[in-house]
């Protein structure tokens, strides 16, 4: 295992796949921050949650990269064949997967600090050049930047398993970024009694456990427990899905 | 070429010919054993109750037209696929079951299982660590193959005949006992073919196992020293090159006849 392990760093770190991935979501999260910080109405950051809000892009958008990170690390190798070659060296497939699972989730914590990191220093410089007083304590940005890599580090396990259940790329990445980006929305907006569901739903947990919206979401510890719960079912179900279908 | 011809080693089967078990199977296993195996895709019986054995030391051309089953049969022995019934085994086990199966086998399926952003040395050193070989070892099979000063450029810089080689290095990083290769000379310039035969005939001088696959007879007929001919499934004929020629045919007459003629 340990063997698979620096292979899949090497992997990784072997194409400019995550150095691009981790510019992009960078330049999202000052584009967010900034955009919400600087842009919106006076009225509309001036509260706690409402700036947990905006910070919480680095969160957010950390999770949707980490997610990324773990889908190509194995729709790559389909889509390039070196899935061939990587299980003809380790016929173990669930041990490749494993190793995928813990490396995307490594690199993924990296990518959910930076970005949690970011989005809190740009909001916080943001809303102080405005004059607007800063409504969070030590224990808020503590939470956004512990919470930010552990919902990236499980939203990479998730990531690896979708992966490797679709194995085709594109669909990978597009469905990854429609649930996030579109379907939760609407799982956890306006309408009560969806919310009252939605906030079970992998990204509004990534959400919570950052501290955000604490008066819809759910408390930062359950909310990990139950992301480490969707990360571990992404990992045996990817686990199964490599082992019992055939490569061609 | 007469430098094909069989050695000493490779006569253990003499007269037996590659389709018959091994007589003195339990002293050795053979290199590769396949026995009543059977793949279907759907309604597509792409392999069909094909038995074989191929003794350690024997080059041997796997012949038949496109789409006779000779990937997928190469799929099932190198674990990649489950077969339908029946087994594959190497060296008496099934693949997934060996213990450090990149020092037994080495296989290339496709020419072209690289990331085009990854340098060549890279994606062996990837591999290196998946199977625990040291690093001095990826520096070997690069000079092995030739293709130490591209090593450090992205393969999507590499031709393909370059990226033919840089597959071969990746099958030969554990150095193994039995060479796997699917269509190798697809597609290569006949420098690159030339290059080809005279790197398998010296893995098999070195005592070396190979089994080798193409559609095109003329491409392996100087390199192995017998065949097996799938048609539509089915293993239509096997055995040692000079005694499917001493019918008083050429090979090439006996291989189209076996295949329909089409090829
Ligand atoms: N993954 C697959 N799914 C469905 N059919 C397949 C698959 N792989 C191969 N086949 C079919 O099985 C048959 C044998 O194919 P193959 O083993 O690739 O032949 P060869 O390598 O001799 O050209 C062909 O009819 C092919 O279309
Ligand atoms: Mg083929």
């Amino acid at each position: 295992m340990r063997a698979q392990l620096r292979a899949e760093l090497l992997k990784q770190r072997s194409t400019t796949t995550s150095v691009g991935l981790l510019a992009g979501m960078l330049g999202l999260v000052l584009f967010a921050v900034l955009l919400h910080g600087l842009g919106l109405p006076a009225e509309n950051v001036g509260g706690s949650s409402e700036q947990l809000m905006v910070f919480g892009r680095g969160e957010f958008l950390g999770a949707l990269f980490a997610a990324l990170v773990g889908a190509l690390s194995i729709t790559s190798e389909f889509r390039h064949g070196t899935i061939r070659p990587t299980l003809l060296v380790t016929p173990r497939r669930g041990r490749v997967v494993a190793a995928k699972v813990w490396v995307s989730a490594f690199i993924g914590a990296g990518f959910g600090l930076a970005a949690s990191a970011l989005a809190a220093g740009v909001g916080t410089a943001a809303l102080w050049v405005r004059g607007i007083d800063i409504q969070l304590d030590g224990g808020d940005y503590a939470l956004l930047l512990a919470g930010g890599p552990a919902a990236a580090a499980l939203w990479a396990a998730i990531g690896v398993g979708l992966g490797a259940v679709l194995r085709n790329q594109v669909p990978t990445l597009v469905g990854t970024c429609a649930w996030l980006l579109f379907v939760e929305g609407l799982l956890v907006g306006d309408i009560a009694d969806v919310a009252e569901v939605g906030r079970f739903a992998p990204g509004a947990l990534g959400e919570a456990i950052s501290g955000q919206d604490p008066g819809t979401l759910l408390a930062p510890g359950v909310a990990a427990v139950l992301l480490a719960l969707y990360a571990a079912a992404g990992a045996i179900a990817g686990s199964l899905a490599i082992t019992r279908r055939d490569v061609a | 070429m007469s430098a094909t011809g069989p050695t000493a080693a490779r006569s253990v089967n003499d007269g037996a010919g590659p389709l018959l078990v091994d007589a003195d199977a339990g002293s050795r296993d053979p290199a590769i054993k396949v026995s009543s195996l059977t793949k279907r895709y759907g309604e597509v019986l792409a392999v069909d109750e094909v038995t074989f054995s191929l003794d350690v030391g024997t080059v041997t051309g796997f012949l038949g037209p496109n789409g006779a089953g000779k990937t997928t049969t190469l799929r099932v022995l190198l674990g990649l696929a489950e077969p339908t019934s029946g087994e594959a085994l190497v060296f008496g086990r099934r693949y997934g079951e060996l213990a450090d199966p990149a020092s037994r086998v080495g296989a290339v399926l496709e020419s072209n299982d690289f990331h085009p952003g990854r340098s060549g040395r890279d994606h062996l050193r990837a591999l290196a660590l998946a199977a625990e070989i040291p690093s001095s070892r990826v520096d070997e099979v690069l000079a092995l193959v030739e293709i130490e000063p591209a090593a450090d450029r992205r393969v999507k810089t590499y031709s393909l005949g370059m990226r033919q080689r840089l597959g071969l290095a990746a099958a030969l990083l554990g150095g193994p006992e039995l060479l796997v290769l699917d269509e190798p000379a697809n597609g290569l310039d006949p420098s690159g073919v030339h290059w080809l035969r005279s790197f398998l005939r010296g893995f098999a001088e070195q005592g070396g196992t190979v089994l080798v696959s193409s559609h095109l007879l003329a491409e392996v007929a100087q390199t192995v020293d017998q065949i097996l001919v799938i048609d539509r499934g089915r293993l239509v004929a096997s055995g040692r090159l000079d005694e499917l020629t001493a019918r008083g045919r050429t090979l090439e007459d006996v291989y189209l006849e076996l295949t329909g003629g089409t090829s």
